[in-house]
């Protein structure tokens, strides 16, 4: 799994690739974490390149989203796999989430 | 006598030989107690005893190299005053080449020191801490078959002004068997302690169990249930249970808790209780539901739970099932299977949320599957997913066996056979056997 933080439009943007699994879930939760405790909104997570993520991983996610949610940031996810956005609507993540179909998307939410 | 020959041996060379075979005695004795003694503290404080017994020296001390700080820090000081000791370990660590052990560990070689003060590697806090005066000193790496364990220092001597020569081979035949010792009780400690990791996880597995229905077979009227939990690590995160809510109803739960490990089976463990708590006031699988998430939305770290609790009327088959994010609901009947497209809400304890209940009727002979993705998400040896679409063609190619539950859990084995079992497998069995 990779992690990379950028700027886009004026937005922060994390992007992730790769397998988000139990091993790669810690990383993720650091970098994820430091942006909520620093208040970041809306925070945009880059999904693109993502193969597939289990339960830890959308924990972490739950995690951030929870974070922000307490200050009434906002987290947004776009760009997400078909493959991965199954597991999203198999779990009726997509009730919880704010989901994008790409970036630009989310920026202009 | 006639023929007999007279060698005359200067005082010091009989002298200096009965100090050397006096030396040998004494280290081969330390080097049996050593080696006799797997406790690591216990170890620690022989040698320092024994060696400066030996070595006649005013204090000695170990410096064990930490691997993960990258520093060497005090394990032992022996000296007359007890503080000294005490001082050293709190509060000094030496960095690689920092003072004469930091060199002696950097480069791997002993050291004597005849006048420390005059030495500009000697690391003069040490000795202004604790009041000690460091004069003449031997130090000598540690090494073992991992590479560096510490540094070993024998300070001032106690009936002469400086070590010599002499003394630091003395010292440093010690040294390779204090090294190997320590090696020796390190791992000792590293294996009780994963002993008694593994016995906590004994402990646990066992009481995460006994939150499990005692039998995983419930049989009420015309309606069977049946449980199978078979999970990937010695604690799981999947759960289910059957309780009976009301008179003539059947509750069964099945959940997929997001964690593993120790943290999943003890989240799984309040899970169930509150559940039991909350289940028995709820009239109805939404009502329960609401309130479960209600009560999980505190959970540390994003956990949640997946979910599907029904309440059977064990009379006449009618059921009402409320889904929480989690995996469809199986129906097989005579001639087909089919994936319930049931309306879910979403997993528990993320957010305030609603949880509707549908209702549905079950015929004779019907039997109703809920499941866990551990089944379908199994992984062959190849990396290669069951997936849900073929997992559901393969129990419809099986659906007249009378043991289908273990026709499943054998396919599912058998796929992922040589891979690590990832995820725990969990599936719960609804027989509806009534005339109608």
């Amino acid at each position: 799994m990779k992690i990379e933080v950028i700027d886009y439009k004026g937005k922060k943007v994390m992007e992730v690739s790769g397998e988000i699994d139990m091993h790669a879930s810690p990383s993720l939760r650091k970098e994820l974490m430091s942006l909520v405790s620093k208040k970041t909104t809306p925070l945009l997570v880059d999904l693109k390149g993502v193969s597939y993520i289990d339960s830890s991983g959308i924990a972490t996610f739950v995690e951030g989203l929870k974070g922000m949610m307490a200050f009434g940031g906002k987290l947004k996810l776009a760009s997400i796999p078909a493959g991965v956005m199954e597991i999203f609507n198999f779990s009726k993540l997509d009730k919880v989430f704010e989901i994008y179909g790409d970036l630009d998307d989310a920026v202009n939410s | 006598m006639p023929g007999e020959s007279k060698i005359t041996v200067p005082e010091d060379y009989l002298r200096n030989l009965e100090k050397k075979v006096e030396d040998l005695k004494a280290l081969r004795e330390v080097s049996v107690l050593i080696s006799s003694t797997l406790d690591f503290n216990d170890l620690m404080t022989l040698v320092m005893e024994k060696a400066k017994k030996v070595m006649s020296a005013e204090a000695c001390s170990i410096l064990l190299y930490n691997k993960n700080t990258k520093k060497l820090e005090f394990e032992v000081a022996l000296c007359q005053e007890e503080a000294t000791s005490d001082v050293l370990k709190e509060k000094i660590t030496l960095e690689l080449g920092q003072g004469i052990a930091g060199w002696v560990a950097e480069n791997l070689k002993p050291l004597v020191i005849n006048d420390a003060g005059a030495d500009s590697r000697f690391y003069r806090d040490a000795d202004k801490m604790t009041g000690f005066k460091t004069k003449s000193l031997i130090a000598v790496p540690l090494v073992g078959r991992s590479g560096l364990v510490g540094v070993a220092e024998i300070i001032n001597p106690e009936s002469k002004d400086f070590f010599d020569a002499y003394d630091s081979e003395i010292f440093q035949t010690l040294c390779r068997q204090v090294a190997i010792a320590i090696e020796n009780a390190c791992f000792y400690k590293e294996s009780l302690e994963k002993e008694r990791l593994r016995q906590e996880l004994e402990i646990a597995s066992s009481l995460q169990k006994s939150f499990l229905p005692d039998s995983p077979v419930f049989t009420r009227g015309n309606l069977t249930v049946s449980a199978v939990n078979i999970p990937a690590a010695k604690v799981g995160g999947d759960l289910y249970d059957f309780i009976e809510p009301a008179e003539g109803k059947a509750g069964v739960l099945i959940g997929d808790v997001s964690g593993k490990g120790v943290s999943g089976a003890i989240y799984m463990a309040k899970i169930i209780s509150d559940f039991r708590y909350i289940a028995n006031k709820a009239d109805s699988p939404e009502a329960a539901l609401k309130l479960l998430n209600d009560q999980l939305s505190r959970a540390p770290r994003g956990m949640f739970l997946t979910a599907v609790y029904l309440i059977a009327d064990i009379h006449s088959g009618e059921l009402q099932v409320s889904v929480a994010g989690h995996p469809p609901l199986l129906l097989v009947t005579e001639d087909e299977v089919k994936v319930l497209d049931i309306p879910s809400g979403p997993p528990l304890g993320i957010v305030p949320a609603e949880y509707p209940s549908s209702v549905f009727q079950m015929k004779k002979g019907d039997r109703l599957l809920l499941l866990t993705d551990g089944t379908f998400e199994a992984k062959s040896k190849k990396g290669e997913r069951i997936g849900f679409e073929r997992f559901v063609l393969f129990i419809n190619k099986h659906r007249g066996d009378g043991q289908l539950v273990q026709t499943i859990v054998e396919y599912v084995q058998g796929f992922s056979k040589g891979a690590e079992m990832a995820d725990d497998l969990t599936m719960v069995e609804l027989k509806w056997m009534s005339g109608s």
